[in-house]
């Protein structure tokens, strides 16, 4: 590191160059979609990969959701799907969307989602099958599902083995199965659009989210080495997961280098988030969208900063798929994704892992209802010696998460010492 | 098969029994309880889960011996935690998980295909047994014969009067899913109860009932009779399904046929599907009035309520969500809504 530490946190441009895409994007694709142009609402860990190969622009379920809570209509489009007799306190993160499309272009946040012509998800939890049968109700949009087996295998230490060494760690007759269905899934696309998938192009779209994932790691291990923080989690959020839903194009790979300069530069400057880093805290769980602020609101009293998401860490560990057929390989980046963050010894190992590297003091882990066995995580820290605060809430309910700020305060007071 | 063969723990309602049954083991179902105590350990370790399944892992936790082996079904996400805990926190329980697919399709029957192998392969490390052609053929008879109890058992519910209450047939049905097969037949036969003409008809939907507390508290006035249900321990239990082959091969895919025939679960069923299935039977039940019980943290069913009230063409439904501790009030409560001035769907 050279040069003379400088404190304070002008935005990382990365973050706002992300950002600023994102919503030009889009407005571009709103207006496509509105003149008839095909669009795909998508869930996070559906093979994004082959839309993108066939051209069908695709729009993130769960980001999506995040951009409706961010400008407060999560309540309003919770209380749309209360008014078509559906639960509002149940999947809230995933059922988001699908109230704000009665919320009216005025309301909807960026003038709304056009209709999709296509809703894709993967069968996750009790409830993500149903939300997505209610898409494919709504006249144009047709729903398709793809299968969601178990984390059988689940091997911990998988962060050094996944690129290459997939078959093994996630079983090939998963891999079979979720590979047969995006065939399927393929054939039925080319079918409706009346194009034929480009397997060159596909195999160009999964290099590329390879090199993009590099980028990620290579950024993630600058800030775990990093002493003291020099980005606020707050920036690296956006500048990860907006070229995230971007996975496969020059852009993406571009925006993740950016990132990966800028992180580097602020920390031979010597820039620090807050000067009087005394308490590094990890973050485990879905953003808390509808309050950013939070995450940086306890630096001057205790002077604790948050170091740590899932975002760049999944990225950085979990993405990159290398083989010759990219469906087998692409339906290897899906097959156990989630897995990695949630599912036992694949999450406890690999969030110790990713605490001890990155020096951290105490974690607060956010416990949504579809987290399975979370208290397998949290012992997994708390043996090692790190606190750990469980918060009950889904990310995407402010009714839920009211008192955060005072339990968190609570927590660092009494469990996280100071450490420097 | 006599009582010592090696208990096999069932939790879920995917597992064909006559796989089980053929390699000499004692299927026996695991379904927690209404009521009972919680094991604050388990509570952590399973995060916001329904309290049925927090309750059996507090069982399984203090009596991890009561069964050779355990089979988990990934047919919900409460089962697939209780997997997930098991298998981080007992290494000395033999331990596996049967996750048949949903949607019908060759991928999805080879992916079947191989947990049905997986899944006779360990019970048979359990028993010391190998499938073999004529233990399944045995095996299918015993199943069957314990399916046609289970007709008749169906036939006495939806006579009028009932000849069974429904807590005598929700007990018999979750006890022949842990007896020995031709026990089970016995013990649904005995399953007869007088009941009086003239009670509310109770069509029971929503969440599985783990034992028969609540039916016997919701009949215990003698107001309401449940005369059938659609929850997958009760007359949707996968009790009775068997297959017939030349080969170990042709069962296994009769098997995998049966199972893509079936409504599953809330869980893993469209509301489109599970919605079918309760118009069909309670209609077929000539019930008056369909409940839907939904326990506390089990979402699937909430999902279905919606279109079940617009599906059931004027018979009502009355619906209780039901939270840990409130169980008898929810009951009652239940109750009051069912034979009080009913509202059409």
């Amino acid at each position: 590191m050279s040069g003379a530490r400088t404190a304070g946190a002008s935005r990382l441009e990365s973050a706002a160059a992300a950002t600023a895409f994102q919503k030009e994007w889009f407005l571009r694709l709103a207006e496509r979609a509105r003149a008839g142009e095909p669009i795909a609402l998508a869930n996070a860990d559906a093979p994004h990969e082959l839309l993108r190969a066939l051209g069908i622009p695709y729009v993130v379920n769960q980001w999506w959701s995040s951009i409706i809570s961010a400008k407060r209509a999560g309540p309003a489009s919770l209380a749309a799907v209360a008014a078509q007799g559906m639960p509002d306190d149940s999947r809230q993160y995933d059922v988001l969307p699908l109230g704000a499309q009665d919320l009216g272009d005025t309301d909807a946040p960026w003038g709304g989602l056009p209709e999709p012509r296509f809703a894709i998800a993967e069968r996750s939890g009790d409830v993500t099958h149903k939300i997505f049968e209610r898409w494919g109700r709504r006249p144009g949009t047709e729903t398709f599902l793809l299968s969601r087996t178990a984390a059988v295998p689940a091997p911990a230490g998988w962060w050094d083995r996944v690129a290459h060494d997939w078959e093994d760690v996630f079983g090939a007759a998963r891999i079979d199965l979720l590979e047969g269905e995006i065939r399927m899934l393929a054939a039925t696309l080319e079918q409706r659009v009346g194009r034929a998938l480009d397997h060159g192009r596909l195999a160009e779209i999964m290099a590329l989210a390879n090199e993009q994932a590099e980028w990620n790691r290579r950024t993630r291990d600058l800030l775990a080495a990093a002493r003291p923080l020099p980005v606020a989690v707050t920036d690296i959020i956006p500048a990860v997961m907006v070229p995230q839903w971007h996975r496969g194009t020059a852009w993406a790979v571009e925006a993740a280098r950016r990132l990966h300069d800028e992180v580097a530069r602020r920390i031979d400057e010597g820039h620090a988030v807050h000067d009087g880093e005394r308490r590094r805290l990890m973050w485990i769980g879905r953003g808390l969208w509808s309050d950013l602020d939070m995450y940086r609101s306890f630096q001057e009293e205790f002077g604790a900063v948050f170091v740590w998401s899932m975002y760049l860490a999944i990225a950085a560990d979990g993405y990159a798929r290398y083989g010759d057929d990219p469906k087998r390989a692409l339906a290897a980046r899906f097959v156990g994704l989630t897995d990695l963050l949630y599912v036992p010894p694949m999450s406890s190992s690999w969030y110790v892992k990713e605490a001890l590297a990155h020096g951290v003091d105490g974690v607060v882990h956010l416990v949504a209802d579809d987290t399975p066995a979370p208290g397998v995580i949290t012992s997994a820290l708390e043996e090692r010696g790190i606190p750990v605060l469980e918060i009950r809430a889904s990310n995407a309910d402010p009714r839920a998460t009211g008192d955060v700020r005072e339990r968190i305060a609570g927590f660092v007071r009494e469990r996280v010492p100071a450490a420097r | 098969m006599t009582t010592s063969a090696p208990v096999i723990g069932v939790v879920g309602n995917d597992v064909p029994r006559q796989l089980l049954l053929a390699v000499g083991g004692h299927p026996h179902r695991l379904t927690g309880s209404w009521e009972g105590d919680i094991d604050p350990v388990a509570q952590q370790l399973l995060g916001a889960t329904d309290v049925a399944v927090t309750r059996l892992l507090t069982e399984l936790r203090e009596e991890a011996r009561a069964v050779d082996g355990l089979v988990v079904c990934n047919d919900s996400q409460a089962h697939l935690r209780l997997f997930y805990v098991l298998r981080a926190t007992a290494p000395e329980l033999p331990l596996h998980l049967l996750d048949m697919p949903r949607d019908d399709s060759e991928p999805a029957r080879r992916f079947a295909r191989f947990q049905l192998e997986a899944l006779a392969a360990f019970c048979s490390g359990l028993t010391g047994r190998a499938l073999d052609d004529a233990s399944l053929a045995d095996a299918a008879v015993v199943e069957a014969a314990l399916g046609d109890a289970l007709r008749r058992l169906r036939v006495r519910r939806r006579a009028d009067p009932p000849q069974c209450s429904g807590a005598g047939a929700l007990d018999a049905i979750l006890d022949a899913a842990r007896l020995a097969p031709s026990e089970a037949v016995s013990r649904i036969d005995a399953a007869q109860t007088s009941v009086p003409a003239g009670v509310t008809r109770v069509h029971m939907t929503g969440s599985s009932h783990p034992d028969a507390a609540f039916y016997r508290e919701l009949e215990r006035d003698g107001r309401c009779v449940v005369v059938s249900e659609d929850h997958d321990t009760g007359d949707a239990a996968w009790l009775g399904p068997a297959a017939s082959g030349a080969t170990v091969a042709e069962v296994i895919e009769g098997l995998i046929d049966a199972h893509f025939e079936r409504v599953t679960t809330s869980a893993t069923a469209t509301s489109a599907d599970r919605v079918a299935l309760t118009r069909e039977v309670a209609q077929a039940a000539g019930a008056d009035v369909v409940a839907a019980v939904v326990r506390d943290l089990d979402e699937g069913p909430l999902w279905d309520l919606a279109d079940q009230r617009a599906a059931l063409e004027g018979r009502p439904l009355i619906s209780v969500r039901v939270t840990p501790g409130a169980e008898t009030e929810s009951a009652r409560e239940l109750v009051r809504g069912l034979v009080g001035p009913a509202v059409p769907a």
